[in-house]
């Protein structure tokens, strides 16, 4: 069929993609690939899927597959908020270390000048 | 700006202002009233600038701290008191427009503040009068345990959460707070007041910030 060779053909890509990108703990590597496996045996034979459903009490592989992939999409969503917030964080940090030196050092370039500019004046 | 700005250097206090990345002439009015200029060179909200400020006059050797907001809103008469209140052993100090008076306040405005203290006070678990309020004073020795990181308004409530887990001497103190149709346009409304709350609860329970050893 052709969806099978559709969704096998992606699955290979993205394995591939995993691979080549491989600069993480390979503990990672070896999960992604374990989950591209399972998810090409689930094309390859999809009424496995209801065989383990039915273990779950689910009806239908189908479900199964879509719960799974419905929760996995929430969680990468979260993941990457928190990344999101973290990298706010920094990029704050950041800008705030640039307004104190710029200020810095346009007082020591007032002083240096010694054009004496009363107000910026250290007060210590 | 550079009115506020004149208003605070006649009281002989040395004046930060924190131009939050504004693409205007706020930076050179508020040099050119006698201030000190930090500039973001990014918007990065209300919070964030309170920080830069706070930071920058725990650096300078500050002893005692005052935010005040720009917009012309606050009365530099009230600062004396709420260092008086510091002097007399508090922490911090904190404005109160409920104990002290509110001039041109519509009557839907007063009563959305009234909301959001009630509802900043539910959660961040200890009860005041005003919770909102953009003037107050701190010594710089607790500026550390007050650290703020929400970065948009929100940063309000955390401060008083702040307060309470670190088990600080506040007081409150009667100010006066001037609404003018400038600072009418730059306050908040119903929906921003809900856009807090949503940052206050997804930030809090977010992981801290790591600190990191310099």
């Amino acid at each position: 069929m052709l969806i099978r060779l559709l969704l096998l053909g992606a699955l290979g890509l993205i394995g591939y993609q995993v691979f080549l990108r491989r600069r993480r703990l390979p503990v990672h590597i070896v999960l992604v690939l374990g989950m591209l496996l399972l998810a090409g045996l689930a094309v390859l034979f999809p009424d496995m899927t209801t065989v383990v459903a039915n273990r779950l009490g689910v009806g239908r592989g189908a479900d199964l597959v879509n719960y799974l992939v419905e929760v996995g999409l929430l969680f990468i969503v979260i993941h990457y908020y928190a990344k999101f917030v973290e990298l706010q964080e920094q990029i704050t940090v950041l800008a705030r270390e640039i307004a104190l030196l710029r200020e810095r050092q346009e007082r020591l370039g007032a002083a240096a000048r010694g054009t004496g500019a009363g107000s910026n004046a250290p007060s210590s | 700006m550079g009115a506020v700005v004149s208003g605070l250097t006649r009281g002989a206090w040395r004046v930060v202002v924190v131009d939050d990345g504004s693409a205007d002439d706020t930076a050179e009015a508020a040099r050119g009233a006698g201030a000190t200029v930090l500039r973001h060179i990014l918007n990065l909200g209300q919070g964030a600038a309170l920080q830069t400020g706070i930071d920058f006059a725990v650096a300078e050797g500050a002893e005692r701290i005052v935010t005040f907001d720009a917009d012309g809103q606050h009365d530099p008469a009230d600062i004396p008191a709420l260092l008086a209140a510091l002097d007399a052993g508090a922490d911090v100090a904190l404005g109160s427009r409920f104990l002290g008076a509110m001039e041109g306040v519509s009557r839907p405005r007063a009563l959305l503040l009234r909301i959001a203290v009630a509802v900043s006070n539910t959660i961040s678990g200890v009860h005041f009068s005003d919770a909102h309020c953009g003037l107050r004073a701190l010594r710089a020795s607790v500026a550390p345990a007050l650290r703020i990181t929400q970065e948009r308004m929100a940063h309000a409530s955390e401060l008083l959460r702040n307060i309470r887990t670190q088990r600080l001497r506040v007081v409150e103190v009667p100010i006066t707070v001037r609404y003018t149709a400038y600072s009418r346009s730059k306050g908040q409304g119903v929906l921003q007041g809900l856009r807090i709350l949503f940052d206050y609860f997804l930030r809090r329970s977010g992981r801290p910030p790591r600190e990191r050893p310099c």
